[in-house]
């Protein structure tokens, strides 16, 4: 009667739960200890944390950089899988693996008997990719303005570690084309440089550089350019652009009262003939990698990028 | 018939695609540079209709879903008007994104195999099928191959009456596709109805299935039946006869059930064959091409569509009496704390004031309604971010679409390309001047801009030859000779380039003026030629159909437009006038916009103009010296209009 009681009115239950019977005692306890773990299961099972080396994709239109970060993004995971691309509109980040053959620049100095390699090969190294669209109005807007705020953060988690830059080798040899991959690529080393100078000034701590990898695309094709002479080509081409800036009008905001003088990129004030040698003075390095995202078939899926999954890896 | 169909991300991944003929990936990348990145090309956007967009020989559709930013593109040829496209990007979002759901939400979306074929199949199949005699012919060959196969499933009995298989399609669908119009009334021809029904009606199979079914009165009526269709032409020869035989024999069981629904479609007793009829369609049919289609793929499929309508007729539902109250107290905290899910009646206040804003800024009224409806239509349906009210997220939204719009897909670099003219890296192209002309409306300082132009090229050094073209107006030779003159004089100062000008007197004709110009800046060794031409009023036919003949004859590399930051609504008939008026496969290559000093921060001709043609704005004039000419620069020019 008492027990019937007991359950149905509030101070029923409140007397049982006070009196201090084992029944009571163990399930407070089950709820204490029990719900932060469940809590625990609930909100944390499912986030791993995302990797914290990241890297930018950029380039113009149609040079690859979609079909590259779906061919690295199918080749991480265990289903293969051919995608078509087309012209992107936004960006997206991606979480990709490094194959463990590719070395990364943290175990340098191990020898190749190391046994923590071995455990590394286990645990393919993760990185992040950003792919960024290339078309001329979405550059600004998208490109540039991901790789200002990637560089200028200083939270670990979207620091980027290098930037790649993908340029169709084949269609270099088109003025158009040419013209057009070194503008984005000369705002781009801009960007970095304005940084890297800035930088330099503000603050005693130099941050971290930005490794630039020029990435070769479509080696596959015929009419493809080597990649010393792409080299050649683009540095040409930003020579050109360089001295038309120095001479050309000024923008409208100029007026505004800040009359800053335009930067030149390359440290010589414009003197003399430009070459990405120029930039590592002000700490930007410049590589030059062919490569290709669609191989011939009798390859293995993905070998074409091979060594630019080894810049990524000397990055890490 | 449809040539592709693909579902690409706005990432530009191709998700899914089915093509039944190459189409290059050049046609969906011109719909996305376009439509999407450039609106150049305008859809209409009917109510229920999916835009439109020709290239070359083929006509896409599409439907954007804005969830999972996702993009369905229908591409067939122009030729063929398929009116069931519309239905099947309907259909095919609304079950793709009803399946794939969870993978869509996922971080692995893009590398996921999506099984999507034999859905896209059953529901292309069934369009096709509801839509009727698309062409006759295709309809028929359908027709007579689905017979014959339904008919090789039954061990050979007659085969129901087409007609009568679609009228229990649909009722078996019971309401679920009630909408997709009546079932087509198909030709008689299509029926391959033959004498070798007739015989294997007479077989074996058909006299067991007599026995069972001895009951059943339907039986005289369906050899009744036979004998009314064996006067039809026969059409399938017997090879093919042979061939279902051998694919599908353990279907015997069936043909009892089946006999029995075909004999009472012309006779009154209806109800008991009716209900094993349906049981038959349980089991499955076939397709057009003769794959079969399980029928739990097709009730699927349309609980899927069913779902959505219900959810649609819901909202419509909800919105009407009691949801409202909830829905405003909810929806006055979502503004607040943000995380609200934008719909048109949230926009529509926000919306006027901001059109409001850019009219005030000389925004002409056309591209204030057309940024605005852009606006909306992309953001409606998106979530506001956290503590974002419903102002900020349109006033981003609105920043990054002018931003869009001023941005030029390829910034023009005149010096470079004045040296890749007169220059040239190859020996393929020999040097020749490099030919600018200047277009406008009469006074809005067409040959001022054509003087600082020149100011500017002789500081980098060029010959410059201009050419007195406006043959018209007293007075305008005279005009540009006081600049020549001016400007021979400060460079004569300053060292700098050369300059020298062209006249023809007055009376002659402008085309014939500018080719001679051209020529004689060739023989001359000028590296450019700037030819001034009359100023015109745009919707004057007669002065603007000189322009055609003399794009033509001076074949300048570049022709610019002169318009006032004054001018306001008119900007935007102008800019079309103006580039539409040198002929086809010939445009305006920029804009040169005057007198800005004089606007202050309203520079809204600057969004309408490039609004209205999709042409980058190249200079603009910000003051009376020569040396007053100035780049555009994006951030400068979005910031004076969003203050």
């Amino acid at each position: 009667m008492s027990t019937q009681a007991s359950w149905t009115s509030l101070t029923g239950i409140l007397t049982f739960l006070f009196e201090g019977s084992l029944s009571a005692i163990a399930v407070a306890i089950l709820i204490t200890f029990g719900v932060p773990i469940l809590l625990h299961i609930f909100f944390f099972r499912t986030v791993a944390s995302p990797p914290s080396s990241n890297f930018l994709l950029l380039g113009p239109s149609g040079a690859g950089k979609t079909a590259f970060t779906t061919l690295l993004e199918s080749k991480s995971s265990t289903s293969a899988k051919k995608t078509q691309t087309h012209t992107s509109q936004t960006s997206t980040l991606i979480t990709v693996s490094l194959p463990p053959t590719v070395p990364t620049a943290s175990n340098r100095y191990r020898s190749i008997n190391d046994p923590s390699l071995k455990e590394a090969s286990k645990n393919p190294v993760r990185y992040r990719l950003k792919d960024t669209p290339g078309h001329g109005k979405l550059r600004e807007s998208q490109g540039l303005a991901e790789l200002v705020s990637m560089s200028a953060s200083k939270d670990i988690k979207t620091k980027i570690r290098g930037v790649v830059f993908m340029v169709d080798t084949a269609a270099l040899t088109d003025e158009a084309t040419l013209r057009d991959s070194a503008s984005y690529l000369h705002d781009v080393l801009l960007v970095l440089q304005q940084r890297a100078l800035g930088k330099g000034k503000s603050s005693t701590k130099r941050d971290a550089e930005i490794p630039v990898l020029i990435a070769g695309n479509k080696q596959d094709l015929f009419t493809a350019l080597p990649a010393g002479s792409v080299r050649e080509r683009l540095e040409g081409e930003i020579e050109r652009i360089r001295k038309s800036k120095s001479k050309g009008l000024m923008d409208a905001s100029a007026d505004g009262g800040d009359a800053e003088e335009e930067e030149v990129l390359g440290d010589d004030d414009g003197k003399g003939v430009f070459s990405f040698k120029l930039l590592e003075q002000v700490g930007i390095k410049v590589d030059v990698v062919g490569g290709a995202v669609k191989g011939d078939a009798e390859e293995e899926v993905g070998s074409g990028v091979r060594r630019w999954e080894e810049w990524i890896g000397m990055c890490l | 018939m449809l040539e592709a169909f693909e579902i690409l991300t706005t990432s530009g991944v191709v998700l899914w695609s089915k093509s039944y003929a190459p189409v290059g990936a050049h046609i969906v990348n011109s719909l996305i540079n376009d439509v999407f990145i450039e609106e150049k090309v305008v859809p209409q956007n009917a109510a229920g209709v999916s835009p439109v967009f020709k290239k070359e020989k083929y006509t896409l559709k599409w439907r954007r879903n804005k969830e999972f930013s996702l993009i369905f593109v229908a591409v067939y040829q122009s030729l063929l008007h398929l009116g069931w496209i519309d239905k099947l990007l309907e259909n095919i979002s609304t079950i793709f994104i009803d399946i794939y759901k969870d993978q869509l939400k996922g971080n692995r979306t893009r590398i996921t195999t999506y099984r999507f074929d034999p859905y896209f199949e059953q529901q292309v199949r069934e369009l096709e099928d509801n839509t009727g005699s698309v062409a006759e012919v295709y309809d028929a060959e359908i027709e007579s191959k689905k017979d014959l196969l339904v008919s090789s499933d039954n061990g050979g009995p007659p085969p129901p009456v087409p007609g009568f298989l679609k009228a229990q399609h649909q009722a078996a669908r019971a309401g679920a596709t009630s909408d997709e119009g009546t079932p087509p009334a198909t030709p008689d021809t299509s029926r391959s109805t033959t004498p070798n029904h007739i015989l294997t009606g007479k077989s074996g199979p058909r006299t067991s299935r007599r026995a069972r079914k001895a009951a059943n009165a339907s039986a005289n009526a369906s050899s009744g039946d036979e004998h009314s269709r064996s006067r039809k032409p026969a059409k399938s020869t017997p090879a093919k006869k042979m061939r279902k035989w051998d694919a599908d024999g353990y279907a015997d069981e069936d043909d009892g059930e089946i006999l029995d629904y075909s004999a009472p479609a012309e006779d009154g007793d209806v109800a008991a064959p009716a209900v094993e009829a349906v049981a038959q369609e349980d089991w499955g049919r076939r397709t057009g091409k003769g794959q079969f289609v399980l029928k739990e793929l097709g009730e699927e499929v349309h609980n899927i569509l069913d779902n959505a309508d219900a959810e649609k007729s819901k909202d419509g539902a909800a919105s009407g009496v009691v949801g409202s109250g909830f829905n405003a107290i909810g929806g006055f905290f979502r503004n607040i704390v943000g995380g609200k899910t934008l719909t048109k009646s949230d926009l529509q206040k926000p919306l006027k004031a901001m059109e409001d804003h850019l009219l005030k800024k000389n925004v002409a009224r056309e591209a204030a309604v057309r940024l605005c409806e852009g606006v909306e239509a992309e953001l409606v349906g998106k979530k506001t971010g956290n503590f974002q009210s419903v102002d900020a997220a349109l006033h981003i939204a609105m920043e990054a679409s002018l931003r869009k719009i001023l941005t030029p897909t390829s910034s023009l670099d005149l010096l470079r390309e004045i040296n890749a003219v007169t220059a040239p890296t190859t020996k393929q192209h020999a040097p020749r001047p490099y030919v600018m002309s200047i277009v406008g409306v009469n006074g809005v300082g067409k040959s001022t801009n054509l003087s600082k132009i020149c100011f500017f090229l002789l500081q980098n050094n060029y010959r410059v030859l201009i050419a007195a073209c406006d043959t018209f107006r007293s007075g305008a030779v005279e005009q540009l000779r006081v600049h020549a003159r001016n400007l021979k004089e400060l460079s004569s100062r300053e060292n700098v380039g050369e300059v020298e000008l062209y006249e023809k007197g007055y009376g002659k004709d402008a085309a014939n003026v500018a080719k001679d110009a051209v020529e004689y800046g060739a023989a001359n060794k000028f590296d450019v030629v700037l030819i001034d031409t009359a100023g015109r009023r745009h919707n004057d036919q007669r002065l603007m159909s000189s322009l055609e003949k003399f794009a033509k004859f001076a074949n300048p590399d570049k022709i610019f437009m002169v318009g006032e930051a004054l001018v306001g609504t008119d900007s935007v008939m102008q800019a079309r006038n103006f580039n539409a008026a040198f002929g086809t496969g010939r445009n305006l290559d920029g804009f040169i916009i005057s007198k800005c000093d004089t606007v202050g921060d309203m520079v809204g001709t600057l969004v309408s103009m490039v609004h209205a043609t999709g042409i980058p704005i190249v200079f603009l004039g910000v003051g009376q010296h020569y040396g007053d000419l100035r780049g555009l620069s994006v951030p400068w020019a979005v910031s004076l209009l969003m203050k």
